[in-house]
């Protein structure tokens, strides 16, 4: 980003930050349940990147977490105070990610992304036939906080997530995962910590999303276990974070902002509409964008066009999907 | 012991045979799809969703019965494999660069395209289950009884397969298929015509996927969303059975029709696609590297 570019992109976010902390002083319910969806896909949108942009290894199941923490608020529903339950449904979903991180992130390239699909769906049939086991299909949830208080705690939580893709990027850590993301045996080599870090990210990518879930679950007053684990969540995630493209703080922000207007036009009237232009998006943009939307503005910027900008994969600003190539996939040697 | 009866029983035997033979052939066509190319089509189990509806659409409102339109419907899922490739992935793979960048990503284009079908075809058909009776006649074999339609099934799904391995294994298209499924740059250096092995490959793999589908429909309900599960199941298949190995793949289809029968007999119905997954995942785990690592092991 140029000077100028990086001043024009600082106002703009503050504007986004402060605008969504003012909402609630203005708006009418309906406005604010609608600001709430959006800031729940940017915190979940950024802690995708955590893990998957900064490393490269594509999760498809990342609405595993988000279920784990729904499903801990909604179990321990008037028996644990909230707040307590939202953290506990966080901690869940990162020992969870700890869990399964040692196997599950040996797995590479194409495998991993299936692999992370696969794990999902697998705890959502888990819980499915043990509830089915059990009895319980489904829950009413009564007493749920007023919406001005979820709106806050989701505020916080989309906060916490800019902060921490911030935090990440900028560290050693972050350099370590962009390494392992460009070679992973070049930078074992070079000394970086790789199966640590890769799992390091892979919990911290976890917890907010857990949390994330945990909250969303006080919206609904009527709890469904197949709602919480719905694999679009993971797809539209990964949609958001691929159209945004980019390495930095722009990419998450503008993609989730872009894709989930989207989302509101269509999503009530038209679904299905919908969803073909999710699976378009998925498509399009790894093959003929896959620098995302930040791929075409710089390289507008720079003066080169747009047209360029679909075919290059500059090296330097080898973004999430650019750089999932580069995640080593195995050749028959 | 009842559950000794239940397991012994020629009746549970004969259920895991059919949905492991049906496993087999798709998982067959897509074995030389991404041996070939090396792409994980996650929209191999689209095909076969769409090969159902035009068996139920040919039965329901031609009237033309499925053993008929059968053959028709492969030829044209075949045809249609081959326009894709010609049309579609050949440009792709041509565009240089973009090729090794795909290999990583090629599994978020397909799941892409399989949202796509998915949803286009529950807009056009409504995303409602769907289903027909035919040849619902039950036949008595000794103790076990079966119907007409399932045991057609498990004769076609077979014979199929044995068609494929026969073609694969004595043919020279099949031994060169092979042949780029082991070293594709040996095989084009030797002379093979390796866009023309993977457009038949596709070809093939399209056109078994869309018999599957026919045989499905005869026997099941099935929505726009039924195949992804068949891909999965064809995943297995694989990464159990190896790349281009037909014996393999069909013992490996059989183990997975069997667990998954037994399974459902003995818990419940619920448990299906907990085993399915639970298998996937535990198969990938179990081999890492993926595809390639018996090949790994040997060489």
């Amino acid at each position: 980003m140029t000077q100028r570019g990086l001043r024009v992109w600082g106002v703009t976010l503050v504007t986004l930050a402060l605008g969504l902390a003012l909402l609630p002083l203005v708006a009418n319910a309906y406005l604010l349940a609608t600001a709430l969806g959006l800031l729940m896909w940017l915190a979940l949108t950024q802690s995708w990147c955590v893990f998957s942009r900064m490393t490269g290894y594509v999760s498809l199941g990342h609405v595993v977490f988000y279920g784990l923490g729904a499903y801990v608020v909604v179990v321990t529903w008037q028996q644990w105070p909230l707040p307590l339950a939202v953290l506990a449904g966080g901690a869940v979903a990162a020992v969870f990610a700890a869990l399964i991180g040692g196997p599950v992130l040996r797995v590479r390239g194409p495998y991993f992304v299936i692999l992370t699909f696969g794990v999902a769906e697998l705890v959502r049939y888990a819980i499915l036939a043990g509830e089915a086991a059990s009895g319980t299909a489904s829950r009413i949830l009564f007493g749920a906080p007023d919406l001005i208080l979820i709106y806050a705690a989701m505020y916080a939580l989309a906060l916490a997530a800019t902060v921490l893709l911030l935090a990440v990027s900028r560290s050693r850590f972050g350099h370590g995962l962009r390494s392992l993301r460009e070679n992973e045996e070049a930078a074992e080599t070079l000394g970086v910590p790789v199966v640590r870090y890769k799992l390091a990210a892979f919990v911290l990518s976890a917890a907010i999303p857990g949390m994330v879930g945990g909250v969303m679950a006080l919206r609904s007053t009527y709890f469904v276990v197949g709602q919480v684990f719905d694999p679009m969540i993971s797809v539209t995630i990964i949609a958001m974070a691929l159209l945004g493209g980019g390495d930095d703080t722009r990419g998450p922000v503008l993609g989730t902002v872009f894709l989930f207007v989207v989302e509101e036009l269509l999503w009530a009237n038209a679904p299905l509409a919908y969803m073909i232009i999710l699976g378009g998006i998925l498509a399009g943009f790894v093959l003929l964008a896959p620098n995302g939307l930040v791929g075409m503005i710089d390289a507008r910027r720079r003066g080169v066009g747009a047209d360029a900008a679909m075919a290059s994969t500059a090296p330097g600003t080898a973004p999430a999907v650019a750089s999932l190539g580069s995640a080593p996939t195995q050749e028959p040697t | 012991m009842a559950v000794v009866d239940t397991m012994l029983s020629g009746q549970l035997l004969f259920a895991a045979l059919v949905t492991g033979s049906i496993y087999a052939l798709v998982a067959l066509g897509l074995n030389l799809v991404y041996g070939t190319l090396r792409m994980l089509n996650v929209a191999h189990g689209d095909v076969v969703m769409l090969g159902a509806y035009a068996g139920y659409w040919a039965f329901s409102a031609l009237g033309i019965s499925p053993l008929v339109a059968a053959p028709v419907i492969a030829l044209a899922g075949a045809l249609a494999g081959w326009l894709v490739y010609r049309i579609a992935v050949r440009r792709m793979l041509a565009q240089g660069t973009a090729a090794h960048r795909l290999e990583g990503n090629s599994l978020l284009l397909f799941f892409g395209l399989s949202i796509i079908v998915q949803n286009a075809t529950a807009l056009a058909f409504t995303p409602n289950n769907r289903g027909y009776t035919y040849l619902e006649h039950v036949l008595h074999l000794g103790n076990v009884s079966m119907t007409t339609n399932r045991l057609v099934a498990l004769a076609i799904a077979g014979g199929a397969c044995v068609v494929m391995a026969v073609f694969l294994g004595r043919s020279l298209a099949g031994l060169t298929m092979r042949a780029v499924i082991e070293r594709r740059e040996a095989a084009f250096i030797v002379g093979v015509d390796v866009e023309r092995v993977q457009a038949l490959a596709f070809a093939v793999g399209f056109g078994s996927a869309a018999l599957a589908g026919v045989l499905l429909s005869m026997l099941e309900q099935f929505s726009p969303f039924s195949g992804f599960p068949y891909t999965i199941a064809a995943f297995i298949v694989i990464i159990l059975g190896g790349l281009g190995n037909v014996a393999a793949g069909l013992g490996a289809a059989l183990l997975l029709g069997v667990l998954e029968t037994y399974g459902v007999a003995l818990t419940s119905a619920n448990v299906r696609s907990v085993l399915l997954y639970g298998v996937f995942v535990a198969a990938l785990l179990l081999f890492p590297r993926g595809l390639f690592a018996g090949r790994a092991a040997r060489a």
